[in-house]
């Protein structure tokens, strides 16, 4: 089977790729993409919380969203490394989930491995996430990996 | 991290033209949107005001000097092709952190007054289909709503950017159509399309009215914003680019051309919606009142278009400005869930904001200012400033980073729009030397923040690294 790990660049995409390391049999998985989609017409195209922050940069990188998926793909890749499957990245641009289900159909994916938004508000108040959206569309089965809840402070 | 895993991390075969999005005719669309959208549906009165019936020359010499400036802009960004645009090539041409620092905040600056002046624009009308409303409170409304929705990101739609820009188009040929049907009635005097202003000199006349006309074509630079996800740039961007900027060019000239022929120059110079002048004249056999609701939706919808993409430029320099230890970080701060640069899209709407309440607390003042004008001569000063410097950027970097695809603008053509954009900007700022003032608020705006880096920055920076130091991966 071959499964599709999005990344947005987001710790949260991250622990997604570390969910599905932790439960699922990589006998069973033959090749894992890792793909990240850049936004061309966004505000920032693609914005890049994994990189480690002890490293120096080329010049005008911070001007190249390409550079930071490129480098949201390898840590995420880096993170299933070793575990079985063929790991390889990809990286394509426009609308996140369009292109997210575009290379699932291209690739003939098996599984879809998405992060789903933010905790709180943003949830509910604002539709129309990625993760909802690769799940209306997807030609196959979607993991959307939530954020854990917050502990809520035990009351006095 | 990447070598140890590079016996089994491979980046799939790049699948061609998949992982780039943007088409020629995409870029090419959106160029024409973002310039079209910028100045003739809100300066047009203006222009003609400064020099009389002859205005259209001054449309046809701003898109000249512009279109040149675009060639300088096509050659770099395909040498160059990412999103950072002017800054990036002056600092690789003159390789001065000051410079670099200056070009990019006069870019900022640029962006906040353009849509300053914009938003008033919009405002104009709106009061044409809804009068209640102030008009201050519109174009408040309209920069956080375009704040917001930037920050949700239902614009990254390439569809609709396409839509926008076709209804932007349509507003456009209406005008030329009304003008074709005048002329065809008998009705035109093509004596008003020679005259100028009764007081003083034609061609300052012509070089103020220029001065003006040249923000309706500020906005192509922004075409740097999708650089890097253009397929085959060398090749796309030089053709989608300077193809855009020229029809953009003749649909002005014959929308001026349009405009002097049906309406009274004195009657254009006083509205604050000229085109809806032209189509109020009542040439075309339509109800009046439904067709100029019509064309007051179109312009909004082409005003919004372009103020859409310059509220994207200012997110992205101060995210980028951020992320270069600039600014203060909290500018590189990014949505977890919307990936949106929320903090930066919030300051930007801010400063807007507030110079759009400057400009009605100084008219509530009694000081009169036309903050349409004002704000547009504004950007003018910081994009002619601007232009100049990167047609002398690609000057310099010729012969550096060329491949064999690289295209190359015709030397001659640039040392013409270097001087065109210099004695633009000495009219302008001998024209109108308050606007100086205007500017260095804006400067100030960036020198504060950089100021607040400078004093407390210190912390939210790795130990052992100087200021300027990336704090980011580096491309292996």
């Amino acid at each position: 089977m071959h499964v599709i790990v999005a990344t947005d660049g987001s710790q949260q995409s991250l622990d997604a790729a570390r969910h599905l390391r932790s439960f699922a049999d990589p006998a069973r998985i033959t090749d894992v993409t890792v793909l990240a989609v850049v936004r061309p017409l966004a505000a920032v195209a693609f914005a890049d919380d994994l990189a480690p922050a002890d490293r120096t940069r080329a010049e005008g990188e911070s001007s190249s969203f390409r550079a930071a998926a490129e480098s949201a793909v390898r840590v995420v890749a880096a993170e299933l490394d070793g575990w079985g499957p063929t790991v390889r990245t990809s990286i394509r641009s426009g609308s996140p989930a369009q292109e997210i289900t575009k290379a699932a159909s291209a690739l003939g994916a098996g599984l879809v491995v998405v992060a789903a938004g933010g905790r709180g508000l943003s949830r509910t108040v604002l539709l129309g996430s990625t993760a909802q959206r690769v799940q209306h569309s997807a030609p196959c089965p979607v993991l959307v990996v939530r954020p854990v809840p917050r502990p809520r402070a035990p009351r006095p | 991290m990447a070598d140890s895993s590079a016996a089994t991390t491979t980046a799939l075969p790049d699948d061609g033209d998949l992982t780039r999005s943007i088409t020629g005719r995409l870029l090419f669309f959106y160029v024409l949107g973002d310039v079209l959208g910028s100045g003739i549906y809100v300066l047009i009165g203006a222009v003609a005001g400064a020099v009389g019936g002859a205005f259209w020359i001054a449309f046809a010499v701003g898109v000249s000097v512009a279109t040149i400036t675009g060639l300088a802009y096509a050659e770099l960004v395909t040498k160059y092709p990412q999103a950072a645009g002017a800054a990036l090539y002056v600092n690789k041409a003159f390789r001065s952190p000051a410079l670099t620092f200056l070009v990019t905040i006069s870019m900022l600056s640029a962006t906040f007054a353009a849509a300053g002046s914009l938003a008033t624009g919009f405002s104009a009308y709106f009061a044409e289909v809804w009068e209640l409303p102030p008009g201050l409170l519109v174009a408040l409304v309209f920069i956080l709503v375009l704040a917001v929705v930037n920050y949700i990101g239902i614009t990254e739609s390439v569809v609709a950017n396409m839509v926008m820009t076709v209804v932007e188009i349509a507003g456009l040929v209406i005008v030329v159509v009304i003008g074709v049907v005048y002329v065809a009635q008998g009705d035109a005097d093509f004596g008003t399309l020679t005259e100028f202003r009764a007081d003083g000199d034609p061609v300052l006349a012509i070089v103020a009215g220029v001065a003006l006309a040249f923000f309706a074509m500020t906005g192509f630079e922004n075409a740097a914003n999708v650089a890097e996800e253009t397929i085959d740039p060398a090749r796309t961007f030089p053709r989608a680019l300077v193809g855009g900027m020229v029809v953009a060019g003749v649909i002005y000239v014959l929308v001026a051309v349009t405009a002097a022929l049906v309406v009274p120059v004195a009657d254009l110079a006083s509205s604050d919606a000229a085109l809806l002048e032209v189509v109020e004249a009542g040439v075309l056999p339509l109800p009046v009142g439904l067709l100029s609701v019509v064309f007051a939706v179109i312009a909004m919808v082409a005003i919004t278009n372009t103020t859409l993409v310059s509220v994207v430029t200012q997110s992205r320099i101060l995210y980028g400005m951020a992320r270069e230890d600039v600014v203060p970080g909290v500018f590189a701060r990014i949505h977890s869930s919307r990936r949106s640069p929320w903090v930066a899209l919030s300051f930007a709407a801010v400063v807007v904001c507030s110079l759009l309440v400057v400009g009605a607390l100084l008219n509530r003042a009694g000081v009169g200012v036309d903050v349409v004008a004002r704000l547009a001569t504004v950007t003018v000063v910081f994009t002619l400033f601007i232009y100049g410097l990167v047609i002398l950027s690609a000057l310099r970097l010729r012969g550096h980073d060329e491949a064999d695809d690289t295209y190359t603008a015709p030397t001659a053509l640039l040392a013409v729009g270097i001087v065109g954009n210099l004695v633009l900007l000495a009219y302008v700022v001998y024209d109108d030397p308050t606007s100086l003032l205007w500017c260095g608020g804006l400067l100030a705006v960036g020198l504060v923040l950089y100021v607040v880096e400078r004093l407390v920055g210190r912390r939210d920076r790795p130990h052992g690294r100087a200021r300027g130091e990336s704090t980011v991966e580096p491309r292996t």
